[in-house]
């Protein structure tokens, strides 16, 4: 018998058992459109979370007030401390410090409540931020203590709508600032949404708004600091963390913390590699399950079959004859199972993808491992079978009806 | 008996029968001391128990006896179905025992047609695709393939159903069809277990007529029956009664005597 003849007659025979191949089909659809489609969302969830980390600057370091251990130290980071990290160290390019605070914006009979960031002209370049409209800060309006803003994307389009907001008057703490600048979208970062801020200069945030000073100086909420490139970050932060000591004056405990991006992302890669593992173990239960769903309904089918392989044996067939027909049968479901489950997967990752925020992506490697593994199992349990059942006497074989 | 020891060398009346009186023919099945055990020690079961027979060419012969005494495992182990637990088979002077698969696929292919009581079509296929199944084994051209079935179709009187699936045919007609698909190869031996037992006493008389055709064109035939009326239409009766072979060359109007007993 040829091979085509072979295919001719495995196909005949899928067809005329309607029920039975789309049955066994179906378990691999679903294992390969499972797995497929939860890796996806995995990685989806990975490029977040890198996307939101990406989104804090290049090479940033943070410096926070109060040490990670001891919270009864008191907190004392201020304009000084800013202004010596980037006099003094000499790995770092730039460096912002903020004061963070939440406050009413009033324009015309429009209010609503947004983050109120006091910031220098550095700020932008540290964070990564693009001035999409007018400018930003400068040092002119630091000395001035200047009653300008510039605001995020989101509050400049519930403050202003189409209009343009350049040159308007707004209200903030019963003073009237003037809009300069409207940043570029960024997003959120870490779930804080980085668009519905406003910028002032951190002289006029410090003097005008929050009104008073530690007997430090200017405290500021935190700093932050771009290191040159890649490779200074630590030697960044331990210099900082040194300025630091000395300045504070400090013995045993630091009042302060220097984290890193790097660090953070540390935490953030642990997480996700975890995320990861918990995926692929979910895919992988998901595949077993689908594994036995086929091993099963292949398992059932060839029993169902044995009558059917006995009579072909008593009419002529040799081993190999129907060895060859269950193995085309078993390739032609696994791959069209396949290749269905891999259009369903790919199709609900492109669905999520359309209605989430989740940048889904499908990935060739996993739609190869899924397909190979159902397959796998559908070849494995077609085929073992058959082969068992192909070499019983012809009469036990049809006995077993 | 005493028909047993006269009978050495049957010879029979045959129409298409060339030769005459006391000549040698081929001898197309020969089983010695056959014996088949199924399963093992104390729910064993001795199916047969030393048997001995042989077939020549052109015979026409009916196995009888009781229920249970061994006619479907010779049968078995004549169609090369099952397998001697000791003893020898030689088929057209083959020892079978020595066969591999593919040679046992391919004499079960040419050489035998077997008929099944239970008929054994393949329901998902028409009568035509069922018939032309070992002629897809056999490696016959499609064309080819096609024009032999509906020859064997119509040689069973069933060139009006060639389409149908098993389902959408009588008892009668599903066994015409397997009498057709066991004829297709043109085998040597055609070997038939009970092939009547489902059929009424017209349909049964017409796959009798049929029998006597194909063994009046050549082929080698033993059935299985239960009916004396239809052991009685072939030429020699082999009795079976407790896994053994009571007698091996019955005549026909002998049965009542035998089955008496
Ligand atoms: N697969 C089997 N396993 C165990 N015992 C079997 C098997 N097949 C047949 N037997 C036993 O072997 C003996 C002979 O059975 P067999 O089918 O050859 O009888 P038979 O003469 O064809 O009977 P019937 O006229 O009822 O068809 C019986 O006792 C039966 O129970
Ligand atoms: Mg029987």
């Amino acid at each position: 018998m040829d091979i085509f003849e072979s295919v001719k007659m495995a196909i005949s025979t899928l067809a005329a058992n309607r029920l039975r191949s789309s049955l066994t089909m179906l378990g691999i659809v679903i294992g390969n459109a499972s797995v497929i489609a939860l890796v996806g969302v995995g990685q989806g969830v990975q490029n977040m979370a890198n996307r939101q980390f990406g989104s804090l600057g290049t090479n940033v370091l943070f410096v926070v007030p109060g040490s990670r251990n001891a919270t009864e130290k008191p907190k004392t980071l201020v304009l000084k401390d800013a202004e010596a990290i980037a006099t003094q160290v000499p790995s770092v390019k730039a460096v912002a410090p903020e004061i963070d605070r939440r406050e009413l914006v009033t324009y015309r009979d429009k209010r609503t409540y947004t983050s109120v960031i006091g910031a220098t002209p550095p700020y932008p370049s540290v964070r990564d931020f693009d001035v999409a409209q007018g400018r930003f800060l400068t040092d002119l309006d630091l000395k001035r203590n200047a009653e300008v803003i510039v605001i995020g994307s989101d509050l400049d389009q519930r403050l202003f709508g189409d209009r343009n907001p350049i040159g308007q008057q707004v209200w903030l703490n019963n003073l009237s600032f003037q809009v300069i600048g409207v940043m570029a979208s960024k997003g959120s970062s870490l779930g804080t949404n980085q668009d519905d801020a406003a910028y002032i200069p951190i002289t006029t945030m410090s003097n005008r708004i929050v009104g008073w000073t530690s007997p430090y100086g200017t405290e500021v909420t935190y700093i932050s600091v771009s290191a040159k490139n890649k490779a200074s970050i630590d030697s960044a932060q331990f210099q900082i963390t040194n300025l630091l000591r000395l300045r504070h004056r400090i013995i045993g405990e630091d009042d302060f913390t220097v984290d890193s991006q790097k660090s953070m992302l540390a935490v953030v890669d642990a997480i996700t590699v975890g995320l990861t593992l918990l995926l692929a173990a979910i895919a992988g239960i998901s595949l077993l399950v689908g594994g036995i769903g086929i091993m099963n309904i292949m398992l059932v089918s060839v029993s169902e079959r044995t009558h059917e392989i006995g009579l072909r044996k008593a009419i002529g067939a040799t081993q190999q004859d129907i060895l060859i027909q269950f193995i085309i049968e078993a390739v032609i479901l696994s791959s069209l199972g396949g290749l269905l489950g891999t259009i369903f997967g790919a199709g609900g990752i492109l669905l999520i993808g359309a209605v989430t925020p989740l940048q889904a992506a499908v990935a060739p490697l996993v739609i190869v491992v899924a397909v190979s593994v159902s397959g796998g199992i559908g070849l494995f349990f077609g085929v073992v079978p058959a082969r068992r059942a192909a070499q019983l006497d012809p009469i036990v074989a049809l006995r077993s009806a | 008996m005493s028909n047993q020891t006269s009978h050495q060398f049957p010879v029979y009346s045959h129409p298409n029968a060339a030769s005459t009186v006391h000549e040698q023919k081929p001898v197309i099945v020969r089983l010695e001391n056959v014996c088949k055990i199924y399963g093992f020690g104390e729910t064993a079961v001795q199916a047969l128990a030393d048997v001995s027979l042989m077939v020549e060419q052109g015979e026409y012969c009916a196995i009888m006896g009781a229920s249970g005494s061994g006619k479907s495992t010779g049968m078995n182990i004549i169609g090369c179905l099952d397998r001697p637990t000791t003893g020898h088979y030689y088929l057209d002077n083959l020892d079978v025992a020595q066969l591999g698969d593919t040679e046992l696929a391919r004499i079960r292919n040419l050489k035998l047609g077997f008929v099944f009581q239970q008929f054994h079509l393949l329901p998902q296929l028409s009568a035509l695709e069922n018939v032309m199944l070992p002629m897809v084994y056999a490696g016959v051209k499609t064309a080819e393939r096609r024009e032999r079935a509906v020859a064997a179709l119509t040689r069973v009187g069933l060139e009006n159903r060639l389409h149908n699936k098993p389902n959408q045919l009588s008892g009668g007609q599903q066994q015409r069809v397997a009498i057709a698909r066991a004829i297709v190869n043109r085998p040597v031996l055609l070997l038939a277990d009970e092939p009547t037992g489902a059929l009424d006493s017209h349909t049964t008389q017409e796959v009798m007529q049929i029998f006597k055709e194909l063994n009046a064109s050549g082929i080698t035939i033993v059935m299985v029956t239960h009916e004396s009326e239809v052991a009685r239409q072939t030429q020699r009766i082999v009795w079976f009664r407790d896994g053994q072979v009571l007698h091996s060359h019955l005549l026909p109007e002998d049965i009542a005597q035998v089955a008496s007993l």
